[in-house]
This record gives C-alpha cells, structure tokens and sequence, in this order.
C-alpha cells in the first residue's frame, strides 16, 4: 500500500523534473528556423559546442575547484582522435565520436594525477604545460597534418544522408548539448556534487569528513575531460571539416576560461550563460578586431573585479533578494 | 529549481534569437560585395589589409565599376583556420558577397577553399603558397601569390649552380618552414641525387640554435637553409655568425624574411641573406617605384614587402575581372549568376603586368596550371642590415605551367 502511494507521487514527479527539459528540446527544434541566414545556424552551432566545453570546464573548475588551464588541449585531443579515426580508421561519425570521447576521457584521468600533488597556479602551470605540449605535438607530427592542418575529416552521414549543413548539424549538436547540460545538473545534485563541492571549499576538511580526495578529483578531470573529447569530436566532424594546432592555444583557453568567468564560476548556468554571451560578442566585434583583444581583456579584468561571481552570481542575489522580500511581506502580512 | 531552469532556457533562446537578429545587416542591392580576409595582427598587416580594402573602395570616387559601387568588409582570421572558416561563412551567408578576397596563412585558406567551393563562390588568394590549395581542383579558386612549387626551386637551382650542394637544414616546426626546407630537400634529392648534409627541426619558440649550428659547422656546408619566422630567421642568421660559420656558406632562408623585421633584428649577420620572394621595393621598374612611393607616403612603410605588392596586386586584378563581368544583376536572385559571372571574368585575365616580376595568368580549367597564376620568383640579397637595410635582386625565375606537380 505504501510503495504503491510513492509510486503514484513519485510518476508526476519525475514527469515534473523532465518537464523543463522537454520544452528547452522544443523549443531548440525550431530555433534553426527562426534565424535569418545560414551564417546565424553556423553560429548557433560554435555557441552549443562552446557550451559543451564551457560546462565541462565548469565542472573541474568551477564544482570541484580544480585550477586547470588543460583543458582546450583536451578539446583537441578530442578532435584530433575524432579525425584519425574517421580518416584513418574509417569509423562512420556516430561509432568516432563515442570513441574519441572515451579516448579523451582516458587522457583526463591522467591528466588529474597531477592534482594529487598540486594545487592552485602550481596545477594551472601543469595543466598549461600539457596544454603546449598537446598543442607541439600535434603540430611536429605529419600523421596528424603537422602545421598545414587536417582535412577532409567526414561530415556524418544517416540513412545514406550527408549531414554536413549547418542546420542538419544543428539537429546533431544540439541534443549532445542539451544532454550535456542535463548531465551537469544530475553530477550538481547527485553525491559526486556535492563531494566536489566539498573538494573546492577545503580538500583537507572533505578528506577528513571521508570523502576521497584522490578519487573525486580524478573523476573531475575524467568528466570534464568526456566533454572536452565531445566538443572536439563535434568540431572536427562540423564543415569543412579541418583541424589545425593553431586552434588550440592559449588564447583560446583564455576564451574559454572567460566564458566560465563571465558566466559565473561554480554556478551551473555559469558555462552557458558565458559561452552564449562571449562567443555572440565576439562575433559582434569582430569588425572592430584592432580593439577585440583590449576589449576582451578588459570585460575579463572588469568582471573579476566588479562580478566576481559573474552573471550566474547576479542571478543567485537576485533570486535571494527575492525570496527574502517575498518571505518578509507575508511576515508582515501576518503581523 | 524546474521553474527556474524552465524561465532560464525561456530567457536564453529569445535572446539567442534577437542578438542574431541584431547582427543580420540586410545587403545592398546594387552595389558589388567583396568579403576581404587576411592576417592582420602582425608587422604591417593592418596596414596591408587597409590597403587592399583602400584599392577597391577608390574606384566608388569615379562613379564605380560600369557604373556599379564596391561594397568591401575586411576581417581579421589571425592566421587561424577556425577564425577564417567564421569570416568566410559571414561573407557568404550573411554579407552575401560576390567575390572572397584571402587569405595570408595556408592553414586558413585550405578550408576556405573548401567553403567558397561548396557554396559556390569564386575566391582569390593573395598571399597564401601552400601547393596544395589550387591542388584541390575547385573551379572557384585563383590565386596571385606564387606557389610554393616555384618558390621552392627558385633558390634551389641558383644555390647549386652558384654555391654548391651541400646543404644544411635547420628549421623550426611551422608551416612555411617545414615547407620550405622539404621543398628544397625534393628538389635537390630529385634534381641532383643529393642527401641533406644535415637536417634538424626545432619548436618556433626556441632561442638557442647554437648546438645544431656548431654540427653543422664541423660538417663544412656550402649552404645553410634557415626555416622559420621572423624571429628565428634573425636569430639563426645572427648565432651562425656567432659560432664561426663562415660568410662563404650562403644562407638561404624561406620568404618569411622579405619581412621588414628580420634585416632590423639580424643586423649585419643579414649581409648575404637571400630568400625568394614576389616582389622587392628595390625594384627599379616605374609600375614597382610609383607602388613603392604610394605605400610610403600613405601607410608610412618604408620598404613595401611582398605581402604589400601581392595584396595591391590582387586588388588591381578583381578591379579589372569586375569590369570585364558581363551582365552583373547585383539582386538578393541574381546572386548565385553574378558569382559565376565574376568567376568567369577572373578566368579571363591573362598576360596582367603588375609588380609580380612575370606576367599573371588564369585560365578556365579547374587545375593548378590555370589558377596559380604569377609563376615568376625572384632571388633577393641582403647588402645591408639595420634599420637602414638594402638588398639587391639576384635573379628572376619563370617556370612552366606544370613545373613541380607530380605526372599522373
């Protein structure tokens, strides 16, 4: 009698959580058809592969406090993986993608071993090492196109259909993000959150309340890492289909740390509210490129110091402010 | 918690939506648009970049191309591919150019090509020498640069006609300079059945070359061939002399030292230096001086390289193709004939004498015979290093239509 009674509040419940899910799906159906030109659904699609990165990064950072400068060189572990496969393997998209992402993933648990030992900017310099290596590596190494690049890396192709427009790849990155994003929310609110979390305030204290320290920051590195590998993966395969090292440096990284700044570090919107706002502004400089760099560094200088949680910071405030009038005007009302 | 992530994604998606909206500037009817991208944030490139943007918008002063008004948009791609593949895309479905105009770096042109191909936009290239580009067999493509197939043999043939066989190879790990040094080591395995004396390849950002210089120089080298940047070519140049390497060893370089920084680094060390280029502002031909005088006086560049030259030049070659296009509608439905209209007038140029040293050829045939068209390098020397440097034209090269490509 009992567990049947759960189960009849626990359905509508369920239905409840997967509710805001499944009207963002909706809606994100119909956005490559509301936009003007091709250029905007191009657009669209770095803004979604730019919210996979950006909430991978956000898990390692921002949740469990990991200082890592890595992790574009993951993104690119990713695509490149994605590319030889593909090129040289032969696998279709669909079996690539699953495998660079795994591959990527692998590389992210070594790339954690370093946090056992270093913390703070002594991990960031680890991190960036490995980020200039990947990047060096890639470029002296002919297999992988060295400095002229790798090309031809195949669009996907369904029921004998290429995939290779902007809209038709719309309908393949946008899932994966969505996905992402869900993903991110589960791992905030699941046990491994909140162990992270535990992590990023103070290692010592969450050791001491018997959370694995080693454990839980190599499953950081690992998760974030399985982003990073799907973002390459999706960039490799999105036309023209051309990977160069040049893509992957660190002023890209710094791209990417902005959008998780600006965003709001350690807020689960943080990524995405960041990715859609800096890639859109940098689209919307990108006719005045002499000064794009100064502005860039100034919106990163200015929110540090004004916004140091970002926009994901405001929205919490504002949410709290609130909850607190609303709760005082019905003491009042009591009163 | 469901409601806000149900007013966030609420929020988020219209927004999405009015900022790409913002951004969609509608296009002009009438007016022909030219998307313009190339490497701008380096020595002289914003300046290079103005320039070719400056050339196509004078001729809306004197009433346009038969009576029709450039519209140009230049954009920076930093030498990468992603950022160049943005431009691109912004040029065709947003701006909806008629003809892309880039770009400097291999890298970014190759995907470009791919691009302009596929959607059928006719391209030309003013810089870029990446063999492979007009490899690709697109009948969108041009280029006015001279491809590395020529390059590569202008410097060979000379040096071993005139200094010897016996080179050295030191090289750092960039495009260009890979390039440059594998070129040279084909044409000399292929031409005289010669093995590199010694090779070795270093990262862009190392300082110290003296290790590998002081091998090379216990080897007894008739040429040293130094890859890379502007910083590593003076570099190089300059240690070389430090550890001893005689002045009789000539030192070659890739074209990477036209650059007016590599003579100001490098100093005296630069004495000898020489490099195949497109164009040197010691060129005494009018058509060369009254470039070289226009760029000083108006961009305040003493000593125009060949980045400048070939970026004016391919300006003055799209000037010419518009005025040839035949029947240019320039409507939103129009679009797609203009581009074809524009692609053919391109294919019509032939015998065009600018500043390139030869003559600049395209044809129709979607091969590199037709569309690599300045076929002509030139041999420049270093005389003088410092600020007040000098350099002499050694040579002049014309090769073939299809010198260099492999014979199926």
């Amino acid at each position: 009698m009992n567990d049947k009674g759960n189960t009849e509040i626990a359905a509508p419940h369920r239905l409840r959580r997967f509710l805001p899910w499944a009207v963002g799906f909706a809606a994100l159906l119909a956005l490559p058809h509301a936009t003007v030109n091709t250029y905007q659904n191009y657009l669209l699609n770095v803004i979604l592969i730019n919210i996979i990165l950006a909430v991978g990064l956000n898990i390692v950072k921002g949740f469990a406090g990991q200082v890592t400068v890595g992790h574009i060189a993951l993104a690119a572990i990713g695509a490149y993986a994605s590319a030889v496969f593909s090129v040289h393997f032969g696998l279709p998209f669909w079996l690539a993608l699953p495998a660079a992402t795994l591959f990527t993933g692998c590389v992210g648990a070594i790339v954690g071993i370093p946090s056992f030992r270093l913390e703070g900017a002594y991990l960031a310099l680890a991190t960036l090492g490995l980020a200039e290596s990947v990047r060096i590596f890639i470029s002296a190494t002919d297999y992988l196109g060295a400095s002229i690049g790798f090309g031809d890396i195949p669009a996907p192709i369904l029921f004998g259909r290429e995939l290779g427009g902007h809209v038709a790849y719309f309908y393949i990155v946008m899932p994966i993000a969505l996905l992402s994003i869900y993903f991110s929310f589960c791992v905030l609110h699941s046990d491994i959150g909140r162990a992270f979390k535990a992590l990023r305030e103070d290692p010592l204290a969450a050791a001491a309340c018997g959370v694995n320290v080693r454990k839980y920051k190599t499953l950081a590195f690992v998760i974030s890492a399985l982003y990073a590998g799907c973002a390459g993966s999706l960039q490799a395969h999105m036309a023209p289909g051309f990977l160069h090292p040049n893509n992957y440096t660190i002023t890209e990284m710094i791209t990417l740390l902005l959008m998780v700044v600006f965003g709001g570090i350690g807020h689960v919107w943080g990524g995405i509210i960041g990715a859609v706002l800096v890639t859109l502004i940098y689209d919307f400089t990108r006719d005045y490129y002499q000064y794009q760099l100064v502005m860039f560094g100034m919106v990163i200088v200015l929110t540090v110091l004004y916004m140091p949680r970002g926009i994901g910071g405001l929205i919490d405030r504002w949410i709290a402010t609130r909850r607190f009038v609303t709760i005082r005007k019905a003491k009042t009302n009591v009163a | 918690m469901n409601r806000i992530i149900l007013k966030a994604g609420c929020a988020l998606i219209p927004a999405i939506l009015m900022a790409l909206g913002a951004v969609a500037p509608a296009s002009a009817e009438g007016t022909i648009r030219i998307g313009i991208t190339l490497r701008m944030l380096v020595e002289n490139g914003l300046k290079y970049g103005q320039m070719a943007k400056d050339e196509l918008d004078a001729v809306n002063a004197t009433g346009g191309i038969n009576g029709n008004k450039i519209e140009t948009i230049l954009l920076d791609d930093e030498c990468k591919p992603d950022k160049g593949v943005a431009n691109v895309n912004r040029f065709i479905h947003q701006n909806k150019v008629h003809l892309i105009m880039g770009s400097t770096c291999s890298s970014v042109s190759l995907p470009m090509v791919d691009i302009a191909t596929k959607e059928e936009v006719p391209q030309i290239i003013p810089h870029s020498t990446n063999s492979s580009i007009t490899q690709k067999g697109s009948a969108w493509v041009f280029r006015t640069s001279v491809s590395e197939r020529f390059y590569s043999a202008v410097h060979a043939k000379y040096l071993a006609e005139n200094a010897g066989k016996k080179v050295a190879y030191l090289y750092t790990n960039d495009g260009a300079a890979i390039s440059f040094a594998r070129d040279y080591m084909t044409y000399m395995r292929n031409t005289y059945s010669v093995e590199p004396l010694y090779e070795a390849q270093m990262q862009e950002t190392d300082l110290d070359f003296r290790s590998h210089l002081l091998k090379i120089k216990s080897l007894n080298p008739d040429v040293l061939a130094i890859g890379g940047q502007i910083d590593a070519i003076a570099r190089i140049a300059q240690q070389s002399y430090e550890i001893g390497i005689p002045s009789k060893v000539r030192r070659v370089s890739a074209s990477a030292a036209s650059n007016a920084p590599v003579p100001e680094l490098a100093g005296d060390a630069v004495k000898g230096l020489i490099f195949a280029a497109a164009f040197s502002c010691t060129d005494e031909r009018p058509v060369a001086q009254k470039f070289v005088k226009m760029v000083q006086e108006k961009y305040k560049v003493r000593c125009p390289d060949h980045d400048f030259s070939q970026a004016y030049e391919t300006a003055q070659i799209v000037k010419l193709a518009l005025s040839r296009a035949k029947d240019l509608k320039l409507t939103d439905a129009s679009l797609a004939a203009d581009r074809k209209a524009i692609r053919d007038a391109l294919a019509t140029i032939k015998d065009y004498q600018g500043l390139a040293s030869g003559p600049i050829n395209f044809c129709a045939d979607a091969t590199p015979q037709c569309r690599d068209g300045n076929r002509t390098g030139i041999l420049v020397e270093y005389t003088k290093g410092g600020k007040d440097y000098a350099m002499r034209v050694l040579a002049s090269v014309s090769f073939e239509p299809d010198f260099g490509l492999v014979k199926k």
